[in-house]
């Protein structure tokens, strides 16, 4: 994964796919590392749920069309910095096998204040949902199942 | 030839995740859309975009260049 040397500090890349599980900390000192004009930062983290349409779910597989899912999360990145004038976003989804009750996205926008920081995030996740080329795929004692809406 | 890319439901469905395809002079991408559908009609009742190249493809009616890279996607459940 690219990271990049920051005043001796290693900072990863901004948008990312990635199988390894995300530490929220890190991802907020990173945002907030990047302008002291920050006002407000809001954040949404998406998990695993245990529970989903009547069945118990053990865990999700996700599958990714990699290089058009990050080129994509790049863009929704670049259209909520101009689109909400952010300070900065981060953006990062897993991919691979993520256990019920772990995390799945993380979602950050900073902000000189707290209204376009909020708006900023909750436009980037709904954006994400539809834009992103991932798909989810769920384990239950019935089976295995891809979560699929017909067109 | 062209580079044709499954994920996910779609690509249990085909039964893989890649398929090379002849080009030949011509060629739509609604061409070879329905080529593809006829070789794996289930996975392509839940088919509903298409990309060219990593780009999402809006006129199926355009020509679809050799050497390209075609996926067809169900509608997206990441986040």
């Amino acid at each position: 994964m690219a990271e990049q040397e920051t005043k001796g500090h290693a900072i990863k890349a901004a948008v990312r796919i990635q199988e390894e599980d995300f530490s929220l900390d890190e991802e907020v000192t990173a945002l907030r590392a990047s302008s002291k004009r920050m006002g407000g930062i809001a954040t949404f983290t998406g998990c695993a749920r245990d529970f989903s349409a009547g069945r118990s779910v053990s865990r999700i597989s996700f599958d990714a069309y990699g290089s058009m899912a990050e080129a994509e999360m790049k863009k929704l990145r670049s259209e909520a910095i101009a689109k909400y004038a952010l300070l900065d976003a981060r953006i990062v989804h897993r991919i691979g096998v993520v256990n019920a009750g772990e995390q799945i996205v993380f979602i950050a926008a900073g902000a000189e204040h707290r209204e376009p920081a909020l708006q900023a995030c909750h436009w980037l996740i709904d954006e994400l949902k539809q834009r992103v080329p991932i798909w989810k795929k769920e384990f239950t004692p019935q089976g295995e199942a891809w979560v699929t809406q017909h067109p | 030839m062209i580079k044709v890319l499954f994920f996910g439901p779609v690509a249990e469905r085909v039964g893989t995740n890649k398929v090379l395809v002849d080009h030949h002079e011509g060629m739509s991408l609604e061409d070879l859309r329905r080529q593809m559908q006829i070789l794996y009609p289930a996975a392509f009742e839940i088919v509903c975009f298409i990309a060219v190249n990593g780009e999402q493809a809006r006129d199926a009616k355009l020509p679809v260049a050799d050497e390209s890279e075609v996926v067809f996607m169900s509608k997206f459940s990441g986040g």
